[in-house]
């Protein structure tokens, strides 16, 4: 074949994007994350919210199914969290210190896909956790209401009307296993994603894992605290200086908010989050992947390899 | 271009200039390099580490870009992503993903390349085979030796069908076997017209494999040519004899002997003519100035 | 990295006031009721309000109630309440928390003292265990109650509360009884919570009218006669007849108990005055026969009837049979010591068990 003509038909048949090679970066992160045996973590998990069930037996079921969901969505959040960061500040600087990342690169691969393909891996991954553990949570909650109504009943005198277990029903299962529960399921990965996203643009130009990981922490506190600082300095700005405020404000738009993500402390108290809300919810984490995309890409574009 | 001249390399008064974190001081990497591979060689970089031979080899596959001039694959520039679907790339010592095997490690690759899984599945049973690995295919690369790991990034190389193999110090660090398992495959490629650039501080190796050689050194191609151009003596000839008993020997011996022009000047085991060469060229470089690093 | 970073603030100018929206619907929709001032850090320690903070309220939260449940236990009731504060202070819309602070306080550390003031009587440590600690952990109870009210305006149990300290604990009605209003005007607030007020209101001087027009309507209207409220009813009856029958003349209460839009009330004052001023047990009798038959009375006025009867011994079978009648169709009527009076009846009138 004639050269030229081989080089012509290689651009005409290279694709500009090709969802196929993002997913194989994708399915080949999370293979890796799979085999590095992270998935051990959820027997922690269950020892978590199992124990956490046994213990304290001894509270109203009121209590007792509060602690349940405290411990598990606590559980959840932290492990969610850590994956995304750990999880992505250990895979990019890795691939760049071991070199593979050039033999990725020098295949007919654009920079901007590989990050995507390892940030969908990551999402994957934490998807992935966050459903198996959102599994084992539901099961637990549902065998424990069961088990507290069953406890309830055997309490009651023996010529207790239907009405009455009926009505204990409804108040146990009210505290138990309910759909407002999957909306809290969700906010936890929308959290949990935000903080790849942020551990991924960190990792672009960040030379280590370590510093990928204590970095992108940093901004994970922070960023819980900033619409705290927010509030604080608005609200009261008679009291502070303009420099304060200033600062404050550029906190506010450097971090990413991630107070807004947390929904289950109100969801725990009894507290119901309209569907509208939770659809901004989603869509803010849309924007925020789509910004640290592009920014990671801009920087990880020019990067010197 | 008008008879397919394309060449597989076109390097032109390429630059690059490392700055220093922190410091104001820079580095140049590559000054004012030009080079041309034509398609089907085997092309050898040599020089001492640290000569700008990875360098140049980077800005070629678009992991950096230059500071001034271009390079490009097939006509290809090489920072369009697309120049990268005829390369195949072997990093120096590299690391692959050791949690997949040798399967999955070709499988991945080929799918970055594009291929089909029907064509993956033939063509790393073709590339495993070619490189020896068969037998280890199911293993996790994790558990593979120096030479295995090479091989296997060789193949990988290959996954893609490339018409240009770019290896960068594909011996370094392997056992002699190894080394020469590695030799056969690439005079394997080269006898199936795949165009190959190498590296090598290894002079032993370029020799015995490369139809034409450049030589770097502070960044600079300092010597180039075909090697037989580059390290023969006009006036000498040199017999390269296999399983030649001491009868033969003296028989050759004797005929040189009969005639009155000729003359015998050795006899032994070859030495690196290459290596000879390319100290004089250094010594050159070093006196004439240069003294940059 | 100049454009990202240009990028970075230009999305997050954008966002801000977007967040500034969804964080203000958060806090209406009573997700944000917690912020760290200064009294919960000084409380909490470095690692849980670093939790806190970090999106772990609710753990936080459910750790500091462990804490709590541990004091109790070892009934150090300092830290108890220490720790309800905590917890409370971080799910303040959580009633449960504010409940159990409550109960800690006004009943289990209360208990605790009370234990200690019976054992050591007339003790400066009795004395101080009475005088000064208990009511101080009542106050503290209800000041976590209004703390609670703070957060959840609307929750009735947590007014209970305050009216069960006010009723079971300190003895005064007054302010139960406007605590249970309070708690029986909110939208969940059982039935029940409404008749607490009505008893207490029953216990209270000089409301007797307000009180009586209370359980009147309750009695009437309800369609639950409970016993308090038979017996809170029976007590505002009788005083109010008595009240009438030492105060007013006989003719004036024979005028009005005989007049024309006379009600029971009229006749049993006048039935109470012959009773226990003329002490004319026979014409009290047929007086109270007006009154039991009026369809209105409520059943305590036939066992006063009956048992009236049952001193007289021609009239005695007549009277058994009344009582035996209430007793099938009106239980709650009886009270405990008749049940006594009733076997003494059955003897003197030689009935078989």
């Amino acid at each position: 074949m004639d050269s030229e003509a081989y080089s012509t038909e290689l651009s005409r048949q290279h694709k500009a994007f090709s969802p196929s090679r993002v997913w194989a970066i994708a399915g080949n992160t999370f293979t890796q994350l799979v085999r590095m045996k992270v998935f051990y973590f959820l027997l922690i998990f269950s020892a978590l919210i199992i124990g956490a069930n046994l213990l304290f037996l001894s509270f109203t079921f009121e209590q007792e199914l509060k602690i349940l969901k405290d411990v598990s969505f606590g559980a959840m959040s932290l492990f969610a969290s850590i994956f995304a960061i750990v999880g992505t500040a250990l895979l990019i600087p890795k691939d760049m210190e071991d070199r593979t990342l050039y033999t990725i690169l020098t295949k007919p691969v654009p920079r901007f896909e590989y990050l995507l393909g390892k940030l969908m891996g990551i999402l994957l991954l934490i998807g992935v956790s966050i459903l198996l553990m959102s599994l084992l949570f539901f099961t637990v909650l549902y065998i424990r209401q069961h088990g507290i109504l069953a406890e309830k009943i055997a309490s009651l005198p023996r010529h207790a009307s239907e009405t009455d277990i009926e009505s204990f029903r409804e108040s146990i299962f009210s505290r138990g296993l309910q759909p407002e529960l999957l909306l809290g399921v969700i906010a936890v990965f929308l959290k949990a994603a935000v903080a790849a996203g942020v551990a991924l643009f960190v990792s672009t130009f960040a030379s280590s894992t370590l510093f990928t990981i204590i970095v992108s922490l940093v901004v994970y506190f922070i960023g819980h605290a900033q619409s705290l600082a927010l509030d604080y300095y608005f609200t009261q700005g008679e009291l502070h200086s303009a420099g304060q405020r200033f600062l404050a404000g550029l906190v506010g738009v450097v971090f990413p908010n991630f107070q807004l993500f947390n929904v289950t402390d109100g969801l725990t108290a009894g507290e119901v989050i309209p569907a509208s809300l939770m659809a901004r919810l989603v869509g803010l984490t849309a924007f925020y992947l789509t910004i640290y995309s592009l920014v990671s890409w801009m920087v990880f574009a020019k990067k010197e390899l | 271009m008008a008879d397919s001249s394309t060449p597989a390399v076109q390097i032109e008064g390429l630059t690059k200039v490392f700055r220093l974190p922190l410091r104001k001081e820079k580095v140049v990497a590559i000054d004012n390099l030009s080079l041309q591979v034509g398609a089907g060689e085997v092309y050898g970089l040599i020089g001492p580490n640290g000569s700008g031979k990875s360098t140049t080899m980077k800005v070629l596959l678009g992991l950096i870009s230059p500071n001034a001039g271009r390079a490009s694959i097939f006509g290809l520039d090489s920072g369009d992503t697309a120049s990268r679907g005829s390369v195949g790339f072997l990093p120096e010592n590299p690391y692959f993903y050791k949690y997949l095997t040798g399967s999955e490690t070709l499988a991945f690759y080929g799918k970055l390349c594009g291929l089909s899984r029907k064509e993956i599945r033939s063509r790393s049973d073709e590339l495993l085979e070619m490189v020896d690995l068969t037998g280890a295919r199911n293993r996790r690369l994790g558990g593979y030796s120096k030479g295995m790991l090479q091989r296997i990034g060789l193949a990988q190389a290959l996954v893609g069908d490339p018409r240009l193999v770019v290896l960068d110090e594909p011996t370094a660090g392997v056992d002699p076997s190894g080394s020469r398992k590695i030799r056969d495959l690439v005079l394997e490629l080269k006898r199936r017209g795949i165009t190959v650039i190498l590296s090598s501080h290894l002079l032993e190796q370029v020799q015995e494999v490369c139809d034409e050689v450049g030589i770097i050194f502070n960044g600079r191609l300092v010597r180039e040519g075909k090697l037989n151009d580059l390290v023969a003596i006009e006036d000498q000839t040199e017999i390269v004899l296999q399983n030649a008993t001491p009868q033969l020997l003296d028989g050759i011996a004797g005929l040189v002997e009969r005639e009155d022009c000729a003359q015998l000047l050795s006899c032994g085991h070859p030495r690196t003519t290459l290596e000879r060469l390319f100290l004089q060229e250094i010594n050159e470089e070093s006196k004439t100035g240069g003294q940059d690093t | 990295m100049l454009m990202a970073s240009v990028l970075l603030a230009s999305a997050g100018l954008l966002r801000l006031p977007f967040e500034r929206d969804m964080e203000l619907e958060f806090k209406e929709q009573g997700f944000r009721d917690w912020s760290p001032g200064l009294s919960t850090r000084d409380q909490l320690t470095q690692a849980a309000f670093v939790g806190a903070l970090g999106g772990f309220r609710s753990l936080v939260a459910s750790v500091y109630h462990l804490k709590a449940h541990n004091s109790f236990v070892k009934k150090e009731w300092g830290d108890v309440e220490r720790y309800r504060a905590v917890t409370a202070s971080l799910q303040p819309k959580f009633w449960s928390y504010w409940d159990m602070a409550v109960w800690d306080m006004a009943w289990n550390a209360y208990g605790h003292y009370r234990g200690e003031a019976e054992e050591y009587g007339n003790d400066f440590r009795g004395w101080h265990a009475e005088s000064i600690i208990m009511p101080r952990y009542l106050e503290k109870g209800i000041t976590f109650a209004k703390r609670g009210l703070e957060w959840l305006p609307e929750d009735y149990r947590l007014m209970k509360v305050i009216a069960d300290i006010y009723d079971q604990k300190m003895g005064n009605p007054e302010k139960a009884a406007e605590w249970y209003l309070k708690a029986s005007q909110k939208p969940q607030a059982p039935s029940h919570v409404y008749r607490a007020y009505a008893h207490q209101l029953t216990l209270c001087a000089g409301r007797e009218e307000q009180a009586y027009r209370v359980t009147e309507d309750l009695y009437r209207n309800s369609g639950n006669v409970t016993l308090t409220l038979l017996r809170d009813m029976e007590r505002l009856e009788e005083d109010m007849a008595r009240r009438a029958a030492h105060d007013r003349s006989y003719d004036q209460l024979k005028d009005a108990a005989f007049a024309e839009a006379s009600g029971y009330l009229e006749m049993a004052a006048f039935a109470m005055h012959l009773l226990e001023i003329r002490k004319d047990v026979p014409a009290a009798i047929s007086v109270y026969t007006k009154v039991a038959d009026n369809r209105r009375a409520p059943s305590f006025y036939r066992r006063k009837l009956a048992f009236l009867m049952a001193e007289d011994p021609q009239k005695a079978a007549e009277a058994y049979t009344i009582l035996k009648d209430l007793a099938v169709s009106y239980p709650g009527a009886l009270r405990r010591e008749d049940m006594a009076r009733l076997a003494e009846l059955e003897s003197r009138l030689g009935i078989p068990e």
